[in-house]
Parts: structure tokens; C-alpha cells; sequence
């Protein structure tokens, strides 16, 4: 079904390259606002949003939407685990605080089979409701087809296109001593890895003790490899699935939603993710989402998987006595299936509550937030971000970035970035296969034992039944 | 000797019984009334809960006691008790005895004791979620400062973190625990310490009795009602220890860590499967509320400590 | 303190004061790590090796102005004192009357406040969140102040009612001769005997609260938000805004540390009433 999805999904991205259709005049857009907006005038809408850097810069735009409609905006940030507690209780409880509630890509499975999102499609249907000017075509594809829509119904535009890339020490790899001895070991040049076999290699050759040598100086400390996810939960499982698995052909489900779990891919990317985890930090099994680019920014690994929007912040100046000295990529693929590659990908979206009293206002918000103007201004001040249209990508912010490798590993990650398939039991699955990851990772269970666990466990959380909507 | 301890270890005295029946009644009636609402109401509706299948905060069927049934039978719950138990057992009891100790200490004649309760209080006084917080800093692997300056330059700890150990993750939290708590039980002791009356140690010293007999004929029988309550106290609120957990490893690496607190949370925050939490809110209750009534019965009549 | 010196057999302090102070160094030296943190730069917060000297910077401080975290400690304060002003009142004549009558059914009531504390507050928030939802307490001080009362007030009445047994009941009973009425009696003898427990209990309540973060986080919101609620948004995804976090944290410790320091004196005489029998 993925695959399904991912072909159809380029070819849409493809026909909006090609054919650009008409945008009206930004003034137009405007007024479509103040009048569409006309009999909501005066009413507030609540609206509740992850905090990151790319919503603290959009909380300077919004108000913007006040001064165009009349409609005032309580806008919510709070830590990832928060919004999604408390946005889940909201909606489950049908209290109906927030009118609209980001959601990630994952959270959907749950939320629709609960029945508390209120699809979009009685209002996109209604001109005086739905701008003819949003132009849903640039968005980029893959993520906005396989994220907003289920079952032949609209939920939502798309907000936030987080995405993984590979993230590597530029300093090192060009580091003249190094790659001679790389050449010399494996055969051929030191460079930010295209596979992982590439980055298998790289992360071994830079896996040293305290007093070895490192880029002509001796080390203080240990170094190592690469550095991963592999808290339980957040998203180490997600990373293992599509970066790994997905990578060496295999899936985690099969277009029926049964499991898939035991076949010789998933044993061979296992064994793959083991191997990794030896060159990295003894800390792995402890490091969240958070944590890895933090010891990126510490500088204490040559490469790593890492969420973009994460190192927006790090690789700062001020931040990270490393920034500046960092290189990034695609996620690498599995060699020889090039063609065929995966990225790991959360693509979220912003939601109205089923309780919400404010459907209309508030559905005008959503459309207003992924207009054109709005996502220039926010890719502009933000200095980049993380596009959710392909128009932004030629931004100045973005083409002439100082990190263009960064854009360019966002882009190529987005260009093939899908939601995870909309699952029930989505939460209970990744807290069982984290669990199997890090045994996996630890070397506590093998590749052959995790892949049959874990597919017992998929099997007996489904019920034998489909794992999917 | 005895004779002085005596009259503080006879049950305590009661007023003449003149005013009517219902008076104390009616000075309990506050706190009896406000706790029914607070307290027993949620606890009601959550009984209620854990009979219904209750997936995504939505109550649907009647299920009797299907929850009760999946819980007992699932290892997860029963790790998760072992886990708790191994935390309580071992943090609470080296809390109480370092506590007690550092009470005794503090009441020898140290100088500075204004200054030094404040500043010792301190771990006590944090959040809990800035103390978890607090050790990430300490003891995140390669980051953390004692992981790195102390446990991997001595090559104490090289092939793996605290946090990240199955083996460790427990102990590193319980070590956390008595970290911040044992500030509190020696505070509260050295209070009880400093009200002692100093009559019966007047009679022993004339007996010509050693300190350490002193200690255990006057102090320990004198302070058992304060080191029974705190004591108790400190057991229930550490059985349920959740946000330095939750903080610090959330239950992993796999379930080592998982306490009944955590896994509460994950069924709740996580699964939304309410029906199943609730159910194990009532069997902790009624497990500590077993435990509680026998200690409290024990400690009443054979140390009068209630 | 004058009467308590007598009892230490004359040995010279100057030996356990120095244990006492290098205990201390030893387990505050995390708080200060973490003290030192307010004003350290972010590339010098976690730099291999570890960066003992730093040019100190104010940015962190800035930042949490900037993001009103202010208004997070006034309702922390503000919420804190009401709930255990609330406490003390309504569980002062409780503890007082469990420890002075009898009553049928006395021990089950008494377990019976001890019995809601017991039940793992993870578990019972969501049952709260969806009863405040009816009613319509969620995000309210009122709300936050009731969800209080379950863990505090049965640890005020619970640690009080141990102090109010030792009370002389000779005063009391020289009172009543007098023709005092029950109220009089509790206002002019109970009470100003009690007060050094009532202070030191309420201190710890007041702790308590102050402290909490389940309840605060689910059932508070946007309108009440207290400090330990504020300090999760400083983990965001691009790492956690670990001076910030230093700043709120230590920012926290100031008035608890205040209300210790200045109250030591009821603190510590107030457990078990010293200086009534001393």
C-alpha cells in the first residue's frame, strides 16, 4: 500500500513541478480572508502546537491572522510528550478546549479509530469556506497525501514536515590523514555515507579509544561512530522501521497490515542496527530525540540519524563549539536498492476537534496557516525550517542558505517521506518493538530472536487481524 | 529509667468526656467531607472505570473483571511490582537509617545549624522533575558530568551508562531517591531529636547509663510515633515515585525500571486503555491499604506508635 | 537552643560540624553544578572536557523573562499558599480531634485519610480530568487547590495528629475548670502550643504542592500554569534548554529556601513540642 501510495504520490509532485498553475494576487488572498472570515468575526479559537523553533517563529506570524479576519487566535505550545497527553485528553474527553490540535503522522491511527477528528470535506467543498487560492498541489506530495487524508477523507492540510537526514563531521571526513588511512582500510574515499554499508564502514573506522588519534590530534576521550535513538519509545523504533528496514526491502507490515516481522530483511537490518550500536556511545540505550543531537553538538561522534528540524538548533553558532564544521545527506540507502529508498519521516498535522465549537473559524485558521504567504514568511524569518510546500524550497532562505547540504538532505528525505500507515494500536506496537530494538541493539537478544519476538508480539497485539484501519 | 520513659509511652491522656458525642465528629467533619470529594469520588468513578472497557477514555462495555483478569496474568504488571518492590525495600530503609543517623549527628553540638537544616533540606525542597532533570546532568552517559569526568576516566564504567544499563537503571534510581529524600527524614528526626524531653536522660546519666543504651531505651522508644508516621509515609509516596522515573528512564532500558506508577502512565498516556489503568489503581489501593491496616494495627498496640 | 547543649555530653561540636559540612559538600555539589549553569553558554554547558571556567551570560535569564516564566512562580505562589492555608484549617481540628477523642470507628476514619493518598495519583488523574471536564474546574484555581487536598491533606492530619498527642492534657483540663468554652480553650492553650508543629507540617505541604507536576500539568492550562508545569517546555526538540532548566529549578528553591530559612526555629522545634516539656 505504501509503495502504492509513494508512486502515485510522485507523480502528483512531479505534475506540480512541471505545471505551476496561476496564483492569484496576494492581495486577493487577503481579502478572501476578511470576507470569508466576516461571520466569525469576534470569535476566539484555541489552537495547541508542539514548541520548536519552527512554531516559536511562527507564533510571531499569527497574529497576523487577527489583524486580517477578526478571528483572535489562542495559540498553545508545549513540550512534544504534552501535546500529545494533553491534545489526546482533550479530544478523547469531548471537552473540546481546543478547537484545533496538532497531531503527529502516528497519533492519527488512534485518534480516527476514536472517531474525534472532524473531517475537512464539508468545508473545502463550501467556496465561501475554501480559497481558491491555496493551491494544495505545491504541497510536497508524499507527506500531504499519505498524512491528511484517510478512507477518501480530508483531516487537514499539513504543518509540520519533520523529517530524518544523515548527519555526519564534515571536519573529519575531509580531514586529509583520515582519508588516506580510510582509503586505505576499505578501498575507496572517505565521504558522507550513500549506504549504509557506507555508513557501517565510516563508523567502525571512527570508533577510537582515549589516547588514539583522531584528525592528527590525540583524543581526550573516547570517540565513536555514530550515534542513534535508542530510548524506549519516542522514536526508535520508527528510525529501526523505515531507516533500516524499510531500506533493506523489508516492512514491519505487509499491505494487508499483517506482520511481517520474521522475514530474512528484518533479520538482516537487525543485524545491521546491532552492528551500529557497537560503535556508539555506551549511552545509546538511554538517548531520546533530544539526547543524540546533543552528543552530535558535543561532538564526541562522527555521524549520525537525526530529526532536521533537531539540528536547526544545534548546528548554531553558540550553540555547539562544532557548528560550521557539520556535513548532511540523504538517509543512506541499503547499497543495491538504491532505487528504492526510505526516510524516515513524521509528517504532522494540525487537526480540528470533533468537540470543537468553532469548526468554521477554525478550519479558516488551518487553511490560512498553510497558505503560501504565511509559510514564505515563516521559512524567511526563521531563516529556513522546513518546507511543507515545494515553492519554498526556492526561498531565498533556503537556496541561499549557509547549511545548504542540510536543504538538500531535507529535501531528498521529503521527496520520499510517507506517514506511517494509520494504525489503532499504534502506541502499544512501539512500545513493544522499542523494547525488542534495544534488546536487539544491546546484544541481549539476537537479530533472529528479536525478528521471531517481535513478530509474535505484532501478532498477538492485532489479534491475527490486519494492524491497520 | 524505664519509669521516666513511662509516662510519655502510656497511651495518651484523653480529656474528660463532657462534651457531647458528636463534637469530635464535627471537627473531623471538614476534612472528612472535602476528602469524600476530592478523594473518594474520583476513586469511585475510577471502580467504576476499571469494570468497563474503557479504550480511549471512552467508556463502552460492562466487562466485570476482564481488566482485573489481563492485568494479573500479564508479566508486566507483575515486573512492574517486583521493580517497585526491589526500589522501596531498598531506598526506604536506607533513607530511615541515614536519616536517623544524620538526626543523631546534627544533634551533637554542631555549630552553624541554621545555616546547615536550610542548605541539607535543599535535595527535599526541589521538584522532583528538576531532580530527575538534575541527574540526567550528572549521569547521562558521555554527557553527564560524573559519567564523565569520574565513571569513564577511572574506566570505572566504559561499555555502557548508568541509565542505559539493565542492570544499573534500578539501582542509579534508587540511588537518586535517596539522594533527595533522606534530607527529609533526617530533618523530621532531628526535630523529633530536639523535643525530647530531657528528663529521662537525666535519670539514666545518674544510673550511669552509656550513650548507646540511652539511644536504645529513651530515644528509639520516645521517637517511634514520629519514625512509625514519616516512616509509613515515606513508604507509600516512594512505592508511587514517578516524575524522576519518568524523567530519567521511563521505565527502560526494556522494563527494569518499569514501576506500577510508570506503567500506569503508559497505559494511560500512551494506550488510552483507562479500563486497564484503573484497574490498577484499585489493586495497588487495596494492596496498600491491606499493608497500611496491619502496620497500623502492629504499631499501635505493640509500639504505640498511633 | 540553650537548654537542648546541656544534653550533648560535652564533647567539642567542632568534630561533627566539620562531618556535617563535608556531607553536605559532597551532596550539594550537584545543586551547585547545576547553579553554575544559569550562567554558562550553551557550547560550554556540556564541552568534553569539562569547562570549569566560562565567561558567564545572562541569556538564559533573559529567555525565561522573555517567555513570562514570572507569572508561572507568582501562581505557583499564590496557588501553594491558598491550598495549604486551606489545609491547615480544615486539618488542624481534625488532627486535633483524633488525637483527643474517642470516637466510634476511629481507626477506620483515620485510615481512611491515609487511604487517599494511596492509590498511585498517575492513575487517578484521568479520572479527574474527566469529572473536572463535566464541572468544568479543568485549567482554574479552584480546581488545582481541591487536587491538592488529596495528597496534602492527608499528610498534614496524618504528621499533625502525632504532635497533638503530646499535648499536656493537664492545660486543657485547667482550662476547662476554668469555664473556658472548647473554642477558647483550642484558641487561647491548643493553639499556641500547636502552633510550632502547625508551621513545620504546613511547610512540608507547602513544599509539596509547590513541587507537584501531574496534576498541575493535566488539570491546569493555559490560565493556571505552575512553575514545575513551565519547565517541560524547556525540552524541546532542539535539545533541552538545560540553563533555562537551571534557572527555573534554582529559581524554585529560592522561596522554599527562604520560607525554611526563616521558619527553621518553628521547624525544628515544632515536631514533637520540645520546648513545652523541655
Amino acid at each position: 500500500m505504501t509503495r502504492k501510495i509513494w508512486c502515485f504520490a510522485a507523480a502528483l509532485a512531479a505534475t506540480t513541478v512541471l505545471a505551476p498553475p496561476l496564483r492569484p494576487a496576494l492581495a486577493d488572498e487577503a481579502a478572501f480572508y476578511a470576507k470569508a472570515a466576516a461571520p466569525y468575526k469576534g470569535t476566539t479559537i484555541r489552537v495547541l502546537d508542539e514548541i520548536t523553533p519552527l512554531q516559536e517563529t511562527l507564533s510571531k506570524i499569527v497574529p497576523d491572522f487577527e489583524k486580517e479576519t477578526g478571528i483572535k487566535v489562542e495559540w498553545e505550545l508545549l513540550n512534544h510528550f504534552e501535546v500529545i497527553n494533553k491534545g489526546q485528553a482533550d479530544m478523547l474527553s469531548g471537552r473540546g478546549h481546543y478547537d484545533a490540535i496538532m497531531l503527529h503522522g502516528s497519533q492519527l491511527g488512534p485518534m480516527l479509530s476514536a472517531g474525534v477528528i472532524l473531517p475537512l470535506d464539508g468545508f473545502v467543498a463550501d467556496p465561501k469556506l475554501m480559497d481558491p487560492g491555496l493551491n494544495a498541489a505545491d504541497f510536497i506530495a508524499a507527506p500531504y497525501k499519505t498524512t491528511a487524508f484517510y478512507d477518501g477523507k480530508q483531516y487537514g492540510f499539513i504543518n509540520w514536515n519533520y523529517n530524518h537526514v544523515y548527519w555526519a563531521r564534515a571536519d573529519l571526513l575531509n580531514d586529509p590523514t583520515e582519508k588516506a588511512a580510510f582509503k586505505a582500510k576499505y578501498g575507496y574515499d572517505l565521504a558522507p555515507a550513500k549506504t549504509i554499508e557506507q555508513m557501517r564502514d565510516i563508523a567502525q573506522f571512527f570508533t577510537r579509544k582515549k589516547g588514539e588519534m583522531l584528525a592528527g590530534k590525540p583524543l581526550e576521550s573516547d570517540f565513536y561512530g555514530i550515534v542513534l535513538e535508542g530510548i524506549k519509545g519516542g522514536s526508535t523504533f520508527s528510525n529501526l522501521w523505515v531507516n533500516f528496514i524499510e531500506n533493506y526491502g523489508g516492512d514491519v507490515l505487509d499491505k494487508d497490515g499483517k506482520p511481517t516481522f520474521d522475514t530474512p530483511q528484518v533479520v538482516a537490518a537487525l543485524k545491521m542496527w546491532r552492528e551500529l550500536w557497537t560503535y556508539a556511545p555506551p549511552g545509546i540505550a538511554e538517548y531520546s530525540l533530544v539526547d543524540v543531537p546533543t552528543v552530535m553538538g558535543n561532538g564526541i561522534a562522527a555521524q549520525s540519524l537525526a530529526w532536521s528540524d533537531f539540528v536547526l538548533g544545534i548546528d548554531k553558532p553558540g550553540v555547539s563549539p562544532y557548528a560550521g564544521k557539520f556535513v548532511y545527506g540523504p538517509v543512506p540507502a541499503k547499497a543495491g536498492n538504491e532505487a528504492h529508498r526510505h526516510a524516515d519521516a513524521e509528517p504532522s498535522v494540525t487537526v480540528i476537534n470533533a468537540a470543537s465549537k468553532q469548526p468554521q473559524a477554525t478550519f479558516l485558521f488551518l487553511q490560512w496557516l498553510a497558505d503560501k504567504r504565511q509559510q514564505d514568511k515563516l521559512i524567511e524569518m526563521g531563516q529556513g525550517g522546513v518546507p511543507i510546500r515545494e515553492s519554498s524550497w526556492a526561498l531565498p532562505a533556503i537556496k541561499d542558505s549557509t547549511n545548504p547540504t542540510l536543504f538538500a538532505a531535507m529535501k531528498s528525505s521529503l521527496d520520499v517521506a510517507v506517514a506511517r500507515p494509520k494504525m489503532e494500536k499504534y502506541p502499544e506496537m512501539f512500545d513493544a518493538m522499542s523494547g525488542i530494538a534495544q534488546q536487539v541493539g544491546l546484544g541481549k537478544m539476537t537479530p533472529e530472536e528479536g525478528a521471531k519476538e517481535g513478530q509474535a508480539t505484532l501478532l498477538k497485539l492485532c489479534g491475527g487481524k490486519s494492524c491497520t484501519l | 529509667m524505664a519509669s521516666a520513659g513511662d509516662t510519655i509511652l502510656d497511651a495518651p491522656a484523653r480529656a474528660a468526656p463532657r462534651e457531647p458525642a458528636w463534637y469530635p465528629y464535627l471537627l473531623i467533619a471538614p476534612a472528612m467531607l472535602m476528602l469524600v470529594v476530592v478523594s473518594l469520588v474520583p476513586f469511585l468513578y475510577a471502580i467504576w472505570l476499571s469494570f468497563h472497557e474503557a479504550k480511549f477514555g471512552r467508556v463502552k462495555d460492562f466487562v466485570g473483571f476482564d481488566n482485573y483478569l489481563t492485568l494479573l496474568t500479564d508479566g508486566r504488571f507483575w515486573n512492574s511490582i517486583g521493580v517497585a518492590a526491589t526500589f522501596v525495600f531498598i531506598a526506604v530503609p536506607i533513607e530511615f537509617m541515614l536519616g536517623l543517623a544524620g538526626a543523631l549527628v546534627l544533634n551533637q553540638n554542631v555549630r552553624g545549624r541554621s545555616l546547615l537544616i536550610p542548605l541539607l533540606f535543599m535535595p527535599a525542597m526541589m521538584a522532583p522533575i528538576v531532580v530527575g532533570l538534575l541527574w540526567k546532568i550528572m549521569l547521562a552517559g558521555s554527557w553527564g558530568f560524573f559519567s564523565y569526568n569520574v565513571l569513564e576516566r577511572f574506566h570505572i564504567l566504559t561499555d555502557t551508562s548508568v541509565f542505559a544499563s539493565p542492570d544499573l537503571a534500578l539501582y542509579a534510581l534508587i540511588f537518586v531517591d535517596i539522594w533527595q529524600w533522606t534530607p527529609f527524614m533526617m530533618l523530621a528526626f532531628f526535630a523529633g531529636l530536639q523535643a525530647l524531653p530531657l528528663g529521662p536522660y537525666r535519670a539514666a546519666a545518674v544510673d550511669g547509663a552509656n550513650p548507646f543504651q540511652m539511644f536504645l531505651h529513651i530515644t528509639l522508644p520516645l521517637m517511634t510515633p514520629l519514625l512509625a508516621v514519616i516512616g509509613l509515609l515515606r513508604f507509600i509516596d516512594a512505592f508511587k515515585v514517578f516524575d524522576t522515573i519518568y524523567i530519567l528512564t521511563n521505565g527502560g532500558p526494556g522494563t527494569s525500571t518499569e514501576t506500577p506508577s510508570i506503567l500506569a502512565n503508559k497505559m494511560t498516556f500512551e494506550f488510552w486503555n483507562i479500563g486497564e489503568a484503573s484497574a490498577l489503581a484499585v489493586l495497588v489501593w487495596i494492596a496498600f491499604f491491606a499493608f497500611c491496616s496491619v502496620f497500623y494495627q502492629v504499631a499501635k498496640k505493640r509500639l504505640n506508635a498511633f | 537552643m540553650a537548654e537542648i547543649t546541656e544534653r550533648s555530653r560535652g564533647r567539642s561540636g567542632l568534630f561533627w560540624t566539620a562531618a556535617v559540612v563535608v556531607y553536605a559538600l559532597i551532596v550539594l555539589f550537584p545543586i551547585f553544578w547545576m547553579a553554575t549553569m544559569m550562567v554558562k553558554p550553551n557550547d560550554a554547558m556540556f564541552a568534553r572536557p569539562t569547562q570549569w571556567l566560562f565567561t558567564p551570560t545572562l541569556d538564559h535569564f533573559a529567555y525565561v523573562i522573555e517567555q513570562g516564566f514570572h507569572w508561572s512562580l507568582l501562581t505557583s505562589f499564590v496557588l501553594c499558599t491558598v491550598s495549604t492555608a486551606l489545609v491547615v484549617l480544615i486539618g488542624t481540628p481534625a488532627a486535633y480531634a483524633f488525637a483527643r477523642f474517642e470516637m466510634k470507628g476511629k481507626d477506620d476514619l483515620f485510615l481512611f485519610i491515609l487511604g487517599s493518598r494511596m492509590a498511585p495519583p498517575v492513575c487517578l488523574v484521568i479520572p479527574f480530568y474527566l469529572i473536572y471536564a463535566k464541572v468544568g474546574l479543568l485549567d482554574s484555581f479552584l480546581g488545582l487547590t481541591l487536587a491538592y487536598m488529596t495528597f496534602n491533606l492527608s499528610f498534614y492530619v496524618w504528621v499533625l495528629r502525632s504532635f497533638c498527642r503530646d499535648l499536656p492534657v493537664e492545660l486543657e483540663e485547667a482550662a476547662a475548670l476554668e469555664g473556658w468554652s472548647r473554642v477558647q480553650i483550642f484558641r487561647r492553650v491548643v493553639f499556641p502550643l500547636l502552633r510550632n508543629g502547625i508551621v513545620a507540617t504546613a511547610v512540608l505541604c507547602f513544599i509539596f504542592a509547590w513541587n507537584e507536576f501531574l496534576f498541575a500539568f493535566m488539570l491546569g492550562g493555559s490560565s493556571v500554569t505552575t512553575l514545575p508545569v513551565s519547565i517541560p517546555k524547556l525540552i524541546t526538540s532542539q535539545g533541552v534548554r538545560w540553563g533555562e532548566m537551571a534557572v527555573v529549578g534554582m529559581t524554585a528553591l529560592v522561596p522554599v529556601l527562604a520560607v525554611v530559612f526563616v521558619l527553621q526555629r518553628h521547624i525544628v522545634r515544632g515536631l514533637t513540642l520540645g520546648a513545652v516539656k523541655g
